[in-house]
């Protein structure tokens, strides 16, 4: 992460210091924590638990270490903390369970995966706000260009150069590019006390 | 594949990939499309939460002031902290998302590791994140319950619930498992708010919030708009 002092400010509980490593993560944690737990309110929490995780085993993190991979780390495992405590109180018996629910039939992600979306997060949080919202128009909400150019009452023709440059950019901060190295081209670190994230 | 036509695939122009995808691409690029439909990847946490860390966190360290920061907890907490390391180390040398696509196997819940409390001679404080009720999908919130010698008080942080006049007010409840309903207060819109609760948390742990109408029933309405467990974080 680079700032020792950041770091032993926030082991020693120093509010400025957990604010501006909250506004650094802080969205981050949260996607971790709302991958896993699909909930909203139920994220909020894990994201709070993992931060007061992460600040009692803050004086042995290694300051030459990123704090981001440690910090969704800690996201998961309070994700999944909180998951397994809901599964314990949400139903009395079998027979009270929604067949759908999650918790009965699935596994939290892995690791891997969840660093995947750590890593996809960090990247569409790279992205202008303009190209941000066509991704999300075209992936989330499934709509085609035609359906996007009539939502943004722009030329379909805009819609797809604008989309294809918002990928490109995607695909070079993710290093889906052949002639980028995976290795070389990893999303840099959310800058620290700088504004924050989106 | 050239990375135009990558990016084409990726970017939903079907016309820009001409010939039939390799399938290492299509399963990479694929993995990749279903993140980014992922609601986990757009949805960001209220404003209030920002509070809520800094609160929870700074609370929690003024606790720990007077403790032994050498004793057993602390080393409990320094060997979790190590597994943390060591996982931040494994990922560190890990590419970004997979370029070789593969089939993942399954991996192993981790284990969690519960929260190491502090038992110095400070306030015991609860905390939940409370969610909106299909009444109101747009509410959330926050309560901290902090343990005084007159009782619970309860701090709750609510946005997205409209004011309510008129005789229509908010109602606040602790509930145990049994389904006993205990109320803590009323008030009528979003904000900070204060209520005081005679039960601990620790056995009416669940926080609801109703819609309800002064019509000289105390009863809850059973109008739910805001839910929560409440967890220790002492």
């Amino acid at each position: 992460m680079g700032d020792p002092l950041l770091l032993s400010r926030f082991t020693a509980g120093d509010e400025d210091a957990v604010r501006t490593i909250y506004r650094a993560y802080g969205r981050l944690v949260f996607a971790v924590a709302y991958k896993v737990l699909g909930d909203r309110g139920l994220a909020e929490e894990a994201t709070q638990q993992a931060f007061l995780q992460a600040w009692r085993a803050a004086a042995s993190f290694e300051p030459s270490k990123e704090l981001g991979p440690w910090l969704a780390t800690i996201a998961r495992r309070a994700a999944i903390d909180v998951h397994r405590r809901e599964a314990r109180h949400a139903h009395s018996s079998l027979e009270d369970a929604d067949p759908a629910d999650a918790g009965l039939v699935s596994l939290p992600p892995s690791v891997d995966r969840i660093y995947d979306a750590w890593q996809v997060r960090q990247a569409l949080s790279e992205l202008s706000p303009d190209e941000a919202d066509l991704v999300r128009l075209q992936h989330m909400e499934g709509l085609t260009h035609t359906q996007i150019a009539e939502r943004l009452n722009i030329p379909v023709g805009t819609v797809k150069s604008r989309s294809f440059r918002a990928h490109r950019r995607l695909a070079g901060l993710l290093g889906h590019l052949r002639g980028d190295d995976p290795a070389e081209s990893a999303p840099r670190q959310p800058p620290i006390g700088t504004g924050g994230q989106r | 594949m050239t990375d135009e036509e990558r990016i084409s695939y990726l970017a939903g122009d079907h016309a820009g990939a001409p010939g039939p995808l390799d399938p290492a691409d299509a399963v990479e690029l694929d993995e990749l499309r279903a993140l980014l439909a992922d609601p986990a990847m757009w949805e960001v946490p209220g404003q209030h939460l920002e509070d809520t860390v800094a609160a929870a966190v700074t609370s929690a360290a003024s606790r720990e002031t007077g403790d032994e920061r050498s004793g057993p907890a602390t080393s409990a907490r320094r060997a979790q902290g190590g597994e943390h390391a060591r996982r931040a180390r494994h990922w560190s040398r890990r590419s970004v998302v997979a370029w070789a696509a593969g089939a993942a196997a399954a991996a192993a819940i981790a284990i969690g590791i519960g929260v190491t409390t502090s038992t110095g001679p400070h306030a015991t404080t609860f905390s939940a994140a409370l969610s909106g009720t299909s009444l109101a999908p747009g509410a959330t919130g926050q309560a901290t319950l902090t343990q005084t010698t007159a009782g619970w008080r309860v701090t709750l942080h609510v946005s997205g619930l409209p004011r309510l006049d008129d005789g229509r007010f908010y109602q606040a409840w602790l509930k145990n498992a049994a389904g006993v309903l205990v109320p803590v207060g009323t008030f009528n819109q979003s904000g900070d708010i204060t209520l005081w609760s005679g039960v601990p948390p620790t056995q009416f742990p669940t926080i609801t919030v109703t819609r309800q109408q002064a019509n000289g029933n105390p009863a809850s309405s059973g109008q739910r708009v805001l839910i929560g467990n409440a967890h220790d974080v002492s």
